[in-house]
């Protein structure tokens, strides 16, 4: 059986957040933000937006666009790293949020920036198994909330902007327009590294309490992340995946028409870039405009890519991801008319 | 003593942080040679200059801090 993305939506919050305005709440210069991550602006989402309802706007844009009746969506598959709440998830109160959907199962999954790879595979399994028709997959962020601003946190609180974006995947391609054949799916983890990219509390490994003022007064609810570590895996391990999953397809780099990446970094993905041999302007990127928008940014890297016309019948595409976890992957997708 | 290739590399790392190579025990993120994007290619240098597969369960920036940490790596994983 074949499965297809048949259909993107988004949602991107209005306030533009530049370098100039957070260069001096984080006590580092505008132009040292754009060279130590190639970013130039983020968007924030307001104080009375959750991730929720970023996640809703996404999923009925694309429900919207696909043309399908919101009560033929029959799953929902929700990731994001800034909840509404630790408990419950962020698909329920999407799916209250979308008017139309029915009692349908609706599920978080915790892969961090790797949301789009894993809810991918999950959502091809769904739907080859017949467990599923229709089946919808979101990321979405409003990460803004949780990020300190000060010059000890510069280094990761310049990285994230908020968003959200969607997919449908179901068993025939669209009747009209384009869809993604999904070919490939190859994901992995390394849990070893969990901690070089944490948020730690509230959380049931703190001790007696899973929140308190030890813990806050560590910053423990504050994302922590080892850099250096970071990078040094991602660069390798995207490789590596991009490698595995071209050569079990029979493929080369230079087969691949459009890579849709991670938006993690720019300085990284233009390290990646080299390693991989690729021309850059293959690459999808939109952090300079958005920011790093974590486990929504592949999702809203693909909806540009179709919005700009980049997506041409017959084209083969590789998504790349690396997140927290450690958790990593790459798939292959054909654009079908 | 790490191969040639490899001081080279860190010798241009230097100059480009407009500094000098630091005494074999002090911190080469510290002094400005090594940071979160050079750690990556000189990774990919080491492996190559020393014939050596860096694992990655030792991909640790604290293994490649120092010349002396990266002397007593290279050293470990030739005699594994």
């Amino acid at each position: 059986m074949t499965a297809y993305i048949t259909s993107v939506g988004a949602a991107l919050p209005e306030r533009i957040v530049t370098n100039a305005e957070l260069g001096p709440l984080l006590g580092v210069s505008p132009e040292w933000i754009e060279s130590s991550s190639g970013i130039k602006q983020r968007r924030w989402a307001g104080a009375e937006t959750s991730a929720s309802d970023l996640g809703a706007r996404a999923v009925a844009d694309t429900i919207r666009t696909s043309g399908e009746g919101t009560e033929r969506i029959d799953y929902l598959i929700g990731c994001t790293m800034s909840p509404d709440y630790q408990v419950p998830g962020v698909a329920p109160l999407v799916q209250s949020k979308v008017a139309g959907i029915g009692a349908i199962p609706a599920l978080d999954i915790r892969t961090a920036c790797c949301g789009l790879l894993y809810s991918l595979q999950l959502a091809r399994g769904l739907v080859n198994s017949g467990a599923a028709g229709s089946v919808v997959c979101f990321g979405t962020e409003a990460q803004s909330k949780g990020l300190p601003l000060d010059h000890a946190h510069a280094e990761i609180s310049m990285l994230f902007g908020d968003g959200a974006a969607a997919l449908l995947v179901q068993p025939q391609r669209a009747p009209a327009g384009i869809s993604l054949r999904i070919d490939d799916v190859a994901v992995f983890t390394d849990g070893a590294f969990a901690l070089d990219l944490v948020v730690r509390a509230p959380g049931s490994g703190n001790g007696a309490a899973w929140l308190g003022a030890e813990q806050l007064e560590a910053g423990m609810h504050l994302p922590w992340m080892n850099g250096k570590s970071v990078i040094l895996h991602a660069v390798r391990k995207l490789y590596d995946a991009a490698a595995e999953i071209l050569a079990r397809n029979g493929l080369s780099v230079n087969d691949i028409d459009v890579v849709i990446p991670h938006q993690a970094n720019g300085n990284l993905l233009m390290l990646l870039a080299k390693r991989m041999e690729l021309a850059s302007d293959r690459m999808v990127v939109n952090l300079d405009r958005l920011g790093n928008t974590g486990s929504a940014s592949a999702f809203i890297a693909l909806w540009e890519a179709k919005m700009e016309g980049r997506l041409k019948p017959g084209a083969r595409v590789l998504f790349l991801a690396f997140g927290a976890g450690f958790t990593w992957g790459a798939a292959l997708a054909t654009v079908v008319a | 003593m790490l191969p040639q290739g490899v001081i080279a590399f860190l010798d241009r790392a230097a100059t480009e942080g407009r500094t000098s190579l630091p005494d074999r025990d002090c911190s080469l993120f510290l002094s400005g040679i090594l940071d979160s994007f050079t750690l990556v290619e000189f990774v990919t240098v080491l492996e190559k200059e020393c014939g050596i597969r860096v694992e990655d369960a030792d991909l640790r920036p604290e293994n490649f801090d120092t010349i002396s940490k990266v002397e007593d790596y290279v050293r470990r994983t030739r005699e594994q």
